[in-house]
């Protein structure tokens, strides 16, 4: 519809053909397989992770007939261990670029193992397309071999769902599959494809979209809105009549691609940036108004500034749970101001002084026209946060004998200078990295935030690299979380992927432990690896890495580290840390910042004890 | 703990299967109970109109039309503020009667407006349109009676006046309270 291509609601495809141009391609008779292909190829596709299987073979096939017919313009297949893996790779190279990543698996177990990357996708606001195999139609409710109702299944996680039963429409379906995963709050779009209708002959059209007037108009409004001048004098009020303002930064930022628009706006009026797990890298780290990431283990001055703030700048953040703890507590006292994409985010966890609905990226652009002529110094309270940061720092136990895991990441931080891709598994170790890396980049911190799934690092990693080729990719990794898609280990050998893999050991679940300490008198059920056998070094090694070294030695670790990073190809350094060590600070789960804990290691600015978890408690 | 509001939501969605499993999932994920459903396409055949009824904490139910109003097959969605809109649902009830009751029975579908729509031996359907309450009622009388089955449509419901679903901007309900961090 030509309504839908003036709308500018949405990016134009990588690679659309301009207006009143037919596709080269239009009026070819082809299959409903090679259509898959073709618009893959149209949309700018170049990579492609999947495993196959019968009911998408024929979508395979035309894979392999296109790269032949084109050897120039190829789409890498990339075949990982299970179809988890594949959705991860596909995430990390979303996640990295801002480009739609692409996985393709079959029917049955195949798309049954990527519901998992696809909440996460969800959860995070990624866009990745999954294109599924499904049985033929005329069994599709027969309990056929590997058949599973991936409509029904993925529709309560993904952002859509299209079951491809009219094969005149799988052309059109693609398309608007990648629009919808990139447009307006990003997310995963799965296309379940039957497969004779892969098989089915039809006219290749070459442009259309479905029809999604809701979806559409919705879009094109928020295309339409501006700021108007009453709003944009009310948020200016709110920051004049304040003393001790900060901005709460979330993935929405990065997200939106707006960190340019969020660093100018911290500049141009000198105010503070708290950044929740999703929005590290927004603003650049090192940058002296970064106040770090805020929440249950965020840093103390972080979540001190949010207690003594006065007027708190929520952009693409959503008060999670995470973050907000207590809700009626968190930033109490402070008036709220709310820019998110996502209408349905304003007010759904804490009421708000004022919100905007618009992505982060426009919102700021026009906060900083309307303020222009706006002056007020906030130096005061920027002596006051400074004065947090220098009373309050990280800190760890650096004496003894075992290896921190704060100390591994302090040293790797002086080797890669924020310069570096991170992407990481889920717990202590997730907490630390984003504790003590440092990062200059939007998009260069990749991890599982809202979902917290273990076994993401690995193959995000690997996604993310080969978006990237030429940087520096490392996971950083726990032993617990690396065995979970440890299969993808081999994909870094096999297709020659130099991601660096930082596996912190501490024979566990440390985070499960870590509240079986706080909350359970330390009864360390099913979380304890101790005898566990698992030789992670032997195990790389067997996948052919070059570059594989155990650390048990505090005296080893600087140069090993150096030698990791400098490895031309794939490498893995496990290094052995302590097992009891906890992530600090710490605001316990449903509790207010006041209740945060700062261990030995951290100065408080008052002294907090542990409260044991009661019925009433959050998760 | 106290009954919830009861909220009347009518969506206009784009006319395709699995709309309405979406639909019912937005409720079934936080654990409502849809107590009423109606769909049929509009006059556009090419877009359905779900009507559903449901009690619950309004500030709760506001979060829920906005996630239901961010879904890409929803076109429109409405949670009908009090007096805003016109209800009606339909009913077939099974009754037995005797000589004793037939007079009982006849009066009961008199007034409430009901008619008898199929008549067998000592047994009759009769249907009947309304407001929920008022086909509550006439439940109420006819049961000690013998109702022997049942059946009844979800709500259709349309605004007062010249107002159009196809037209409302906003999901959100008038009279929603967004009482602080309810949740």
């Amino acid at each position: 519809m030509s309504r839908r291509k003036t709308s500018g609601a949405r990016q134009a495809g990588q690679d659309e053909n301009p207006t009143n141009t037919r596709h080269k391609l239009a009026g070819t008779v082809m299959s409903g397989a090679d259509m898959v292909v073709q618009i893959l190829a149209d949309q700018g596709v170049d990579t492609l992770f999947g495993y196959s299987g019968g009911a998408i073979l024929p979508t395979y096939d035309a894979v392999f007939r296109y790269n032949e017919a084109n050897p120039r313009r190829r789409i890498n297949l990339l075949v990982p261990a299970t179809e988890q893996g594949a959705g991860f790779m596909a995430a990390g190279y979303a996640r990295s670029t801002g480009k739609v990543g692409v996985f393709l698996v079959t029917s049955g177990p195949g798309a049954t193992n990527c519901v998992t990357p696809i909440r996460d996708c969800q959860a995070d606001s990624v866009p990745v397309v999954l294109i599924c195999g499904q049985v033929p139609r005329a069994a599709m409710g027969t309990d056929a071999f590997q058949e599973a109702p991936i409509f029904n299944i993925m529709s309560s996680c993904a952002k859509h769902v299209f079951l491809l039963t009219d094969e005149t429409k799988v052309e059109v379906t693609l398309r608007t599959a990648f629009e919808i995963a990139r447009s307006g709050r990003p997310g995963p779009v799965v296309v379940d494809i039957p497969r004779d209708v892969q098989l089915s002959q039809g006219i290749f059209q070459g442009e259309g979209l479905l029809r999604l007037r809701g979806y559409d108009e919705r879009s094109a409004a928020q295309a339409r809105t501006r700021l108007e001048p009453a709003p944009a004098k009310a948020f200016f009020d709110m920051l004049a009549n304040s003393e001790r303002p900060l901005l709460y930064v979330g993935g929405g930022v990065p997200n939106a691609d707006a960190a340019p628009e969020l660093r100018r706006f911290a500049q141009r009026f000198g105010i503070p940036a708290v950044t929740t797990l999703m929005g590290i890298g927004a603003i650049d780290t090192t940058s002296e108004l970064s106040m770090h990431m805020l929440g249950m283990h965020g840093a103390a001055y972080a979540n001190y500034a949010v207690e003594d703030c006065d007027f708190l700048f929520a952009v693409g953040s959503r008060f999670d749970d995470r973050v907000a703890g207590k809700v009626a507590d968190f930033a109490h006292g402070a008036k709220i101001a709310h820019l998110d994409i996502d209408a349905s985010e304003i007010e759904k966890v804490k009421r708000v002084d004022w919100a905007y609905v618009s992505d982060a990226k426009r919102g700021l652009a026009e906060l900083l026209d309307a303020g222009k002529s706006f002056h007020k110094d906030f130096g005061p309270w920027r002596e006051h946060v400074a004065t947090l940061k220098r009373d309050h720092p990280m800190g760890f136990n650096s004496d003894g004998e075992r290896i921190q895991s704060e100390f591994v990441l302090q040293q790797l931080n002086k080797i890669t200078k924020g310069e570096a891709i991170v992407t990481t598994g889920v717990g202590q170790h997730q907490m630390w990295a984003a504790q003590y890396l440092d990062f200059k980049h939007s998009r260069s911190w990749i991890t599982s935030g809202s979902m917290g799934t273990m076994g993401f690092g690995l193959p995000a990693a690997i996604g993310a690299q080969l978006a990237n080729p030429g940087k520096l990719v490392i996971d950083v990794d726990g032993d617990g979380s690396i065995r979970m898609n440890v299969g993808e280990l081999e994909m870094l050998t096999t297709y020659d992927i130099p991601v660096k893999v930082l596996l912190l050991n501490n024979n566990g679940d440390g985070m499960v432990r870590q509240w079986q300490d706080l909350f359970y008198a330390n009864r360390y059920s099913g979380s304890d690896k101790t005898l566990h056998k698992k030789d992670f070094v032997k195990a790389a090694e067997a996948d052919g890495f070059g570059f594989a070294r155990r650390v048990t030695d505090k005296k080893k670790l600087a140069a090993a580290l150096r030698a990791f990073v400098e490895f031309e190809g794939p490498a893995l350094l496990e290094v052995m840390v302590d097992q009891n060590a906890h992530v600090y600070p710490m605001i316990g789960p449903g509790m207010a910042y006041k209740d945060m804990l700062t261990g030995k290691f951290i100065p408080s600015r008052r002294p907090v004890r542990a409260k044991k978890e009661t019925g009433g408690g959050y998760f | 703990m106290k009954e919830m509001p009861k909220h009347t939501i009518s969506i206009l969605v784009e006319n395709e299967f699995g709309v309405l499993s979406r639909v019912a999932g937005m409720f079934s994920g936080r654990g409502y109970n849809i107590e009423s459903l109606s769909v049929a396409e509009t006059l556009d055949p090419s877009v359905s109109r779900i009507t559903l009824t449901v009690r619950g904490d309004t500030s709760v139910l506001v979060q829920v039309t906005k996630q239901l109003h961010k879904m890409v097959s929803v076109i429109r969605v409405v949670d009908f503020g009090q007096g805003e809109s016109v209800e009606r649902e339909l009913a077939l009830v099974k009754v037995a009667f005797n000589e004793a009751t037939r007079a009982e029975v006849m009066n009961i579908v008199n007034i409430f407006r009901a008619k008898v729509v199929d008549v067998g031996a000592g047994v009759c359907i009769i249907e009947t349109t309304g407001a929920e309450d008022k086909i509550n009622a006439m439940v109420r009388l006819l049961r000690p009676l013998g109702i022997m089955e049942i059946a009844r449509t979800g709500s259709a419901a349309l605004y007062r006046a010249e107002r159009l679903l196809a037209e409302a901007q906003e999901p959100t309900r008038a009279d929603a309270s967004s009482d602080e961090n309810a949740a």
